[in-house]
């Protein structure tokens, strides 16, 4: 039981059900609480101590109907018959010392085939198959530890001896023992691959630079940014409590100075609870970062939901506030909607930065830090670096991304190296990982 | 081994079952799910975090589990800025200043008869101090719960709505059921009690606190459950009414509303029909009271339109 237990931790974990060893002990505990009679029960109380959320408790509810879909159930049977367990293992060790492939699969006991499959499996070491094209080997190494050189002499007799019927006969046997081993690897291969084959490819996507990802992947795409964003908040949505003195806090003060006989020898204060200050953002939707922005708007996205306060533009030739669309769809209908709104048009960074200046001309301040997500390329027009650096000056700090490698900044109608300099940080940024570094940077040091 | 197996399956199935019927005398029908949780919580001696949409009974389950389990329920409301001396203890600190005065009245006699000041302070040192002692302890709802000695059934209602420092430091509690206090030490109760934490999901919960408890979610429940708990807490309702009261209420939840009446407010809409002496449902009545149901302007007037539609489907 520990090792079916195991083994299923092992597959939730897989599919992204995070689970520790205390859950481990629990589930444990519970399973041998309730027992393993009652498939319902079971799934129920390990879903209970297992599964801590909504998404977590669809997707273990999926990855227990596939893993005790038969094995498991079809073996722990016996009870009815009132067998002792240890019986059938010692009949199935005997006919497997025997190597008696045979009549194993002719006594017609699919339990004792199963069961003696299984010991087969885990002793070549099948749950370490990783890719669909070691199912021809683990299938010949399971049909040779269950006897598969007998049964070939067996044939090679027979044949010798001219007993056709004999030899169709144990050929049939051994195609189908072989379709059946084949059945159960391409199954095993199957619970234990697809969740860790998705999640080499979400690693090496969040490589990709972001121009490269492929239509096909954006799905996976959108997933790893809200896994990403996930990440953010779990880790920065503590309120940061800065030690700012306030007023006298009179209650604690009292009470801390009783053992002065109320003299007040020590004073306590209150604390003043600052949040995070407040984030600007301007997202280039143009044409010219046509492949870069849906990623941008996904991550503006995301950091919305991590910062509170936190305004969002997006600009092609003028900057249109995307904040409250933010607030009102979900990633994909925002990022559409935005891009529909403001995007496609050749780029203007001068006009759209004295739009941005006009909406935030209230709103910025020492606190405020900016964030431009954009390729700096103006199509010749003025840059107005001179808004830029009234920005720099009146900002905390102003971050500028850019999805171009440092070597092309500059050349062309890239006005980079010309913002640059009034930038606190300016950083080229092509993947999804590169743009986590950056935002967690911002979080951590930052404010 | 089989049969051993066998006998705990079967027994731990006729506790639930026990659990379950003990639910139905309170009044709280429950479904297996939740038997089951309650039964793995007792054994294991986890805490239960309980999530679900709000009004499907999560505050509901911890009092009738105090019920049947004739316990004493105590319960924390959480709300930002909740503190410890507010949830665990708090000094008495008016009669800690009293202790003082009369202390310093005394001073006198313990030090009189000493001479010399090193032995004065030996004296002081040897006089028994109860300024911190549980007689100037002010147990709140966590102390309470563990120091009973009969076991008591805690209820930690909307854990979302507290700090995350509050969560933190809820861990001691949930994982050994024991509270530290610095200047008296550990107090600890004799039967740990039954902890219920309740969720609406308005903030992720920590990793740390969720691995210690067993989670249940508790979803809208179906229309058969529906009509069972409505039978057992508005028994003067005809059955026909109920029945079509219920489908009611299940359509309307298919309805894309900003919030979805929940099983307390079917309760609260049967009873104004039974008060409002109603055989059977038609529209018009609904839309007199359909603000039992539905808590919003705009979710009324997204209803209103689909209200003959889902009576006739009610009735078929």
């Amino acid at each position: 039981m520990v090792d079916f237990l195991r083994d299923f931790i092992k597959v939730l974990r897989l599919s992204d059900v995070r689970v520790s060893s205390s859950e481990t002990i629990d589930a444990m505990k519970a399973s041998s609480l309730i027992g393993l009679e009652d498939k319902n029960l079971l799934k129920q109380s390990l879903s209970q101590s297992l599964a801590k959320s909504m998404r977590e408790k669809e997707i273990f509810a999926d990855c227990f109907d596939n893993f005790f879909k038969e094995d498991f159930m079809n073996i722990d049977n016996p009870s009815e018959e009132e067998i002792d367990e240890k019986t059938i293992f010692d009949e199935i060790h005997e006919s497997q010392s025997n190597n008696d492939l045979e009549s194993l699969f002719k006594t017609s006991d699919k339990t004792a085939l199963m069961t003696s499959l299984a010991n087969a499996a885990s002793e070549v070491g099948l749950k370490d198959i990783k890719l669909f094209t070691q199912t021809g080997m683990f299938t010949r190494k399971i049909l040779e530890s269950m006897g598969l050189e007998k049964l070939n002499n067996d044939i090679f007799q027979a044949s010798k001896e001219g007993k056709h019927n004999r030899e169709e006969d144990l050929k049939e046997v051994r195609e189908r023992i072989r379709l059946e081993i084949r059945d159960y690897v391409e199954h095993q291969l199957k619970l234990r691959t697809s969740e860790s084959g998705k999640q080499i490819r979400e690693d090496a996507l969040s490589q990709v630079r972001l121009s490269q990802v492929d239509k096909s992947d954006f799905v996976l795409m959108t997933g790893i940014v809200r896994k990403m964003a996930k990440r953010l908040i779990a880790l920065h949505s503590r309120k940061k409590r800065k030690a700012n003195r306030g007023v006298l806090d009179i209650r604690s003060t009292l009470r801390v100075n009783q053992q002065y006989e109320g003299l007040l020898f020590k004073t306590l204060w209150k604390r003043k609870k600052v949040d995070r200050p407040k984030v600007i953002a301007l997202c280039d939707v143009s044409g010219s970062v046509a492949n870069v922005a849906r990623f941008f708007l996904m991550f503006l996205y995301s950091l919305s939901e991590v910062l509170p306060n936190i305004r969002s533009f997006a600009f092609s030739n003028q900057a249109g506030e995307v904040t409250d669309l933010f607030g009102a769809k979900d990633i994909e209908g925002a990022a559409a909607e935005t891009l529909i709104l403001h995007g496609g048009g050749s780029t203007d960074y001068g006009q759209s930065l004295s739009d941005l200046e006009g909406f935030i001309e209230n709103d910025i301040d020492r606190k405020t830090t900016l964030i431009i997500l954009g390729d700096g390329r103006s199509n010749f027009g003025d840059p107005r670096t001179d808004i830029l650096k009234s920005l720099h000056e009146k900002s905390k700090r102003i971050i500028f991304l850019n999805p171009e490698p440092k070597t092309l900044w500059g050349t062309g109608d890239s006005e980079m190296n010309r913002y640059a300099p009034y930038c606190h940080k300016a950083k080229a940024c092509s993947s999804l990982s590169d743009l986590e570094k950056v935002v967690e940077d911002l979080l951590r040091y930052s404010f | 081994m089989a049969k051993a197996k066998l006998s705990s399956t079967k027994n731990s199935k006729k506790s639930i079952e026990l659990i379950q019927s003990k639910f139905g005398s309170e009044g709280y029908i429950c479904n297996n799910q939740i038997a089951t949780a309650i039964f793995l919580s007792q054994n294991l001696h986890k805490p239960i975090l309980v999530e679900g949409p709000p009004g499907v009974g999560k505050t509901e389950l911890a009092k009738a589990t105090a019920g049947w389990m004739n316990k004493s329920l105590i319960r924390l409301q959480c709300y930002e800025g909740l503190d410890e001396a507010k949830a665990l203890y708090e000094w008495k600190y008016g009669k800690q200043l009293l202790y003082t005065q009369v202390l310093k009245d005394k001073l006198n006699d313990i030090i009189s008869d000493t001479s010399g000041l090193e032995s004065s302070i030996e004296s002081l040192h040897n006089f028994d101090d109860i300024f911190f002692s549980d007689k100037f302890l002010e147990p709140r709802p966590l102390l309470k719960a563990v120091s009973d000695d009969e076991g008591a059934v805690l209820l930690i209602d909307e854990i979302d709505k507290s700090d995350d420092e509050f969560e933190a430091f809820l861990l001691e509690i949930l994982s050994d059921y024991q509270v530290s206090i610095p200047e008296i030490g550990t107090i600890e109760g004799k039967v740990k009690p039954i902890v219920f934490l309740t969720s609406n999901n308005t903030r992720e919960i920590g990793d740390a606190l969720k691995r210690r408890c067993l989670h249940l979610y508790i979803p809208f429940p179906d229309a058969k459950l529906e009509e069972q708990i409505i039978a057992s807490r508005v028994p003067d309702i005809e059955k026909n009414l109920k029945t079509e009261l219920v489908n009611f209420v299940q359509n309307l939840r298919d309805l894309d509303l900003k919030k979805l009446p929940s099983v307390a407010e079917t309760i609260d809409w049967a009873k104004s029909l039974v008060l409002l002496n109603v055989k059977s449902l038609d529209a018009n009545l609904v839309r007199e009271t359909l603000n039992v149901l539905l808590k919003f302007q705009s979710d009324i007037d997204a209803a209103d339109s689909e209200i003959e539609a889902m009576i006739r489907k009610g009735n078929a």
